[in-house]
């Protein structure tokens, strides 16, 4: 089974995926880990304004029989959230590049610490 | 491989099968009362009015479509389904045994006794010196027990220390959950290859932080821990103490026992252990044992023969109470009836035919059944089907399919245990079904056939809970 | 080990259990394609730890068991309970012993596998759907043990719900010994504490409430009726209270009188707990059935089981366990409870009752809990030597009385009469009357003029 690793992005060895988009860069879970939970039916976001640090968790990603972690990948306040995944987790599993994406961080950090999209294809091999 | 067909109860007028209550009548009383305040009661009540009859009805056909250890074999690993014998129930039954909790306990003497010989009986069991049956499951019994745990860390001034529980990967969630509500840090063990505790990880993780580890022995694969009496050594020596989950000790009457083990407190699973019917989901009884050291420490009250009779009475540095009561009093009967029908050599042979029919049947199907030899269970691998879509198929063939996908070193996991209960013959047709679900992977897709559902959506169950009639009917 | 091969070489004389089938051939047979000599030899278990006593406990026939058990039970004074408390004994039809015992429910374990227990999802379905009625929340779990530990979940729920961020919990100065230490453990890992609010004997003054909850406060809870049986006289005020708070608005109530009292939600209650076996089983020497119910928008932190309804592939409505991730076995020491094993059976028990009572039924038995004290205590009154009831205030299944002190003379000499009662305190005692004991009304009050005379 291959998975879609879109170019353009970085990744997290815990399965985040990380777009910049100028002063923002949004954050979602990658197509691998979409896959391995199943059919995603929970997900829990924190609220828009809170801060996160690199490293701790922000929210939870929910299938029938597996709970997932999600952990932000860089530091920064929180600028928005996909509230459409909270009505409709399955947006998660169809789309976890496009209408899946999880929250929007506020950072000018740089994202060279994380992984490429050939490192994250290696690791998931 | 024959099979058999569960009751199908189809009513034209619901898109369902055997209707809701709620859907045969809903009928809506208006209260009217003119004894009370009008604003103290409530306005109406919505509830179905059916007869006698029809209830009877209702229920007999949902029992049809419900299967139970009487239906046939249910080989559940680590929840040892077994035959409950029915004499238990008519002794249950008796109103001499529903007693109100606030009797005085000299105007209960019998149950006072029942519970006093039950607690005797246990501690001989499981080698423990001091015994409480106020625990309503095994859950609360691990619940009571970390608090035991606690409390005599406190005593000995290391409680704020003492602030992690040991768990191994592969234990029962309980353990863990249980760790978390007393308030502990879970530091979860690693196994070795063969699923044994890895002796050189505890060593590591044990320390001035340890308050207990969780252990069952034998373990999930249903192999004995060897080396448990230096498991014991390094969990004593860093000043832990070392806990007895009791979910497998059907495995081990007359064998060993907990307490000779090294295990300072452990509780029994009546269910597993004791053949109480489990009810669906409960009502269980989680009893626990303690050395004596830990005696002081027990739930209140306690009972005990003194000179003018049985007695209640509250230990010296009690944690208090675990449940609003004495524990599941009606199961705690049960219990005791079923070990006074087998005495010694009847629990000694539930254990012995236990692991005989296990090993028995992993040598007679055709999976791939790692480890070995067993006691009680073992887990056998699916392969390359997965063990949930294997479990489906194998309920077409009138058997209960086997624990799936846990414990997660054997991949696509069949925990298997078929206890005492099931005969040669039975164990023969239940490897038949074992090896007709592997050799027709076309059937797995349209699974089950025969079962009064069709394979049921937990997607959308969870994704839009709808948890009463109300919600189905959009009443929200 | 020879005292073992000797079981097994008897296996089919009466030395085993009695429920292994194995003949002696089948055991050989078994052994062979094993390829053991002997069953022992199975046991991997090391010589150091090996147990080679016995329990010294001897076997029984079943007609000896069930003899000696009941002779055992027998040694119980049978006497009349007039006895409450918060546990509370209703008439159980006989259909609720002959329903609830078919094997088919009682035999089954906990539905892991939905497609083949749909008569016991489809039961603990609708017995949510009661609780539903009764309570007017959005939720109701599968049941937890009993009161006290339903009261203990609750308090832990306050934790999970971020809105809420005291970590005190307020219980009425009332609260039952036995509901307090239960409660006191479950929050002992939670970080919460436990303290009191002051009431009048159970009636609870919104003012009190009100003085009582600041920021610190998580969960408020109040019994209606109290285990004294007094019904709340100012819930709505309580609500309104509440409701401008973070504040969890726990209410304690059963399934009967919440059939004639106001609905905790039409008051603001967040939460409802209880003893729901007052319909089903009645005071089994304190068995329960926990009532837990909540709203809707806890669903994720409610803790225990819960049923749902769905689909199976052909398109007919189906139940299954749902929102599991809640529970223990998939979230570990992140569950919303340690609870795993229930008390299911007894929940079928309640809604095999409530459907046999029906609406009317039900409100008929609430409203007769109501009648039957309020004409029991103004027999009791006209004796002398005993006012009842104590109060004026409006109660449902009990009353309190005041006698001459000590009222432990009283409750002793009444006692031997045949008739249990509690004492509460040095002049006080209360008295419990359902349909269960209303038979015994006219030997009761006899009795009592008997000892007061």
């Amino acid at each position: 089974m291959t998975f879609e690793i879109p170019a353009q992005r970085r990744y997290a060895e815990s399965h985040e995926w990380i777009l910049r988009r100028d002063d923002v860069v949004r954050v979602g879970i990658t197509d691998f880990a979409q896959d391995e939970l199943g059919d995603i039916v929970f997900v829990e976001l924190p609220a828009a304004g809170e801060t996160l640090e690199e490293g701790t968790e922000f929210g939870v990603v929910e299938s029938i029989k597996a709970i997932s972690d999600v952990y932000a990948p860089v530091s920064g306040p929180i600028a928005a959230v996909n509230e459409a995944i909270l009505d409709r987790p399955e947006l998660v599993n169809e789309d976890p590049y496009g209408e899946g994406w999880m929250i929007e961080l506020e950072t000018d950090d740089s994202l060279d610490h994380l992984l490429d999209p050939d490192q994250y294809e290696e690791q998931i091999q | 491989m024959a099979g058999h067909q569960q009751a199908v109860w189809n009513d034209s007028e619901s898109d369902g099968y055997e209707p809701l209550l709620a859907e045969k009548d809903r009928t809506t009383v208006d209260i009217e009362y003119d004894g009370l305040p009008e604003d103290l009661t409530r306005d109406s009540i919505s509830l179905p009015a059916l007869s006698e009859p029809e209830a009877a009805r209702h229920y007999t056909r949902l029992s049809q479509m419900n299967y139970g250890i009487d239906s046939g074999p249910y080989p559940l690993g680590s929840c040892t389904m077994k035959y409950n014998p029915k004499f238990t129930e008519d002794i249950a039954t008796r109103a001499s045994a529903a007693v109100h909790p606030d009797r005085l306990e000299g105007s209960v003497q019998g149950t006072l006794q029942l519970y006093a010989e039950l607690q005797d009986y246990l501690g001989r069991i499981g080698g423990m010196d001091a015994v409480t049956l106020q625990p309503p499951a095994g859950a609360a019994g691990e619940f009571t027990g970390i608090l035991v745990a606690a409390a005599y860390h406190d005593r000995n001034g290391e409680g704020d220390e003492r602030t992690e529980v040991i768990v191994p990967a592969s234990a029962h969630g309980t353990n863990f959950a249980t760790a978390a509500m007393a308030g502990y840090d879970v530091v979860e063990l690693p196994a070795t290859d063969d699923g044994r505790v890895d002796l050189e990880a505890l060593e590591s993780a044990v320390g001035s932080e340890t308050a207990a580890l969780m252990l069952t022995n034998p373990n999930t694969l249903g192999l004995f821990e060897r080396d448990i009496a230096e498991i014991a050594d390094i969990v004593h020596d860093a000043g832990g103490l070392l806990y007895y989950d009791g979910a497998n000790l059907n495995a081990l009457l007359g064998r060993a026992r907990p307490g000779d083990m090294g295990f300072d407190i452990m509780h029994y699973n009546v269910h597993k252990t004791f053949a109480t019917p489990h009810g669906g989901g409960g009502p269980g009884a989680g009893p626990i044992g303690v050395t004596e050291e830990l005696a002081p420490f027990l739930p209140s009250p306690q009972v005990r023969q003194g000179s003018d009779g049985y007695e209640l009475f509250e230990p010296s540095e009690s944690i208090g109470k675990v449940h609003g009561a004495m524990g599941n009093w009606l199961v705690l009967l049960k219990t005791h009836a079923y070990i006074r029908r087998l005495g010694d050599e009847g629990l000694e042979d539930a254990s012995a035919k236990a692991v005989l029919n296990a090993n028995y049947l992993a040598s007679q199907i055709d999976l791939e059944v790692p480890f070995g030899p067993f006691h009680h269970e073992f887990v056998a691998s699916a392969g390359e089907i997965d063990a949930a879509d294997f479990a489906k198929r194998m309920l077409d063939f009138g058997v209960h399919p086997p624990t799936t996908k846990w414990p997660e070193i054997v991949p696509e996991a069949l925990m298997t245990e078929p206890t005492e209960v099931e005969s040669k013959r039975s164990l023969d047709r239940l490897a038949a079904a074992f090896d007709a679900v592997d050799k027709d992977a076309d059937a797995l897709e349209s699974a089950p056939e025969r079962t009064s559902a069709r394979y049921i959506d937990q997607t959308s169950a969870a994704r839009s809970p709808r948890l009463s009639w109300h919600a189905l009917s959009g009443e929200e | 080990m020879s005292q073992h091969e000797t079981t097994l070489s008897t296996a089919t004389s009466r030395s085993g259990t009695p429920f292994a089938p194995h003949s002696e051939a089948d055991v050989e047979a078994m052994l062979q394609a094993v390829g053991a000599d002997s069953v022992e030899d199975l046991f991997d278990v090391p010589e150091s730890v090996r147990f080679d006593g016995s329990f010294g406990i001897d076997a029984a026939s079943e007609r000896d068991v069930r003899r000696q058990l009941t002779e055992t039970l027998e040694r119980n004074d049978s006497v009349t309970e007039f006895l409450g408390r918060g546990h509370y004994d209703h008439y159980v039809p006989s259909l609720v012993d002959h329903l609830a015992d078919r094997s088919e429910f009682l035999t089954s374990y906990t539905q892991y596998q939905p497609e083949i227990t749909q008569g016991f999802l489809q039961t603990l379905f609708e017995y949510q759907s009661l609780l539903v009625e009764l309570t007017g929340l959005g939720v109701a779990n599968c049941s937890m043990y009993d009161a006290a530990t339903a009261l203990g979940e609750a308090a832990t729920l306050s934790q999970r719900i971020r809105a809420v961020t005291g970590d005190r919990v307020l219980v009425p100065d009332t609260l039952l010994d036995e509901r307090r230490a239960v409660l006191e453990n479950y929050v002992s890992g939670a970080d919460l504490v436990v303290a009191e609010y002051q009431t009048d004997g159970g009636v609870v003054d919104p003012d009190e409430i009100a003085a009582a909850v600041d920021d610190d406060v998580a969960f408020v809870y109040v019994e209606n009726p109290t285990t004294s049986g007094r019904i709340q006289p100012a819930l709505e005020e309580i609500g309104t209270h509440l409701a401008d708070s973070e504040v969890l608005f726990c209410l304690g109530s059963d399934p009967v009188a919440l059939s004639l009292l106001q609905t905790p939600a039409s008051v603001g209650a967040d939460v409802v707990v209880g003893d729901a076996s007052t319909l089903g089983l009645g005071s089994a020497y304190g068995m329960g059935l926990g009532l837990f119910a909540c709203r809707e928008e806890y669903l994720r932190q409610v803790p225990g089981r819960l049923v749902g309804a769905s689909e199976d592939d052909r398109g007919q409505r189906a139940y299954t366990l749902t929102l599991q991730t809640r529970e223990q076995h998939i979230r570990r020491e992140r569950a919303t409870s340690n609870i795993c094993t229930n008390q299911a059976w007894v929940a079928l028990r309640a809604a095999i009752h409530a459907t046999l009572l029906g609406p009317d039924g039900l409100v008929d038995l609430a409203k007769s809990c109501h009648r039957l004290p309020q004409r029991l205590a103004a027999r009791i009154d006209a004796i002398d030597g005993i006012e009842a009831p104590a109060d004026e205030y409006p109660t449902l299944r009990e009353f309190r009385a005041t006698v001459e002190p000590p009222a432990s003379e009283f409750v002793s000499a009444l006692y031997e009469e045949g008739f249990a009662v509690h004492a509460v305190d040095e002049e006080t005692v209360q008295i419990c009357v359902t349909d269960a004991n209303e038979r015994e009304i006219d030997a009761f009050v006899a009795a009592i003029a008997e000892v007061l005379d």
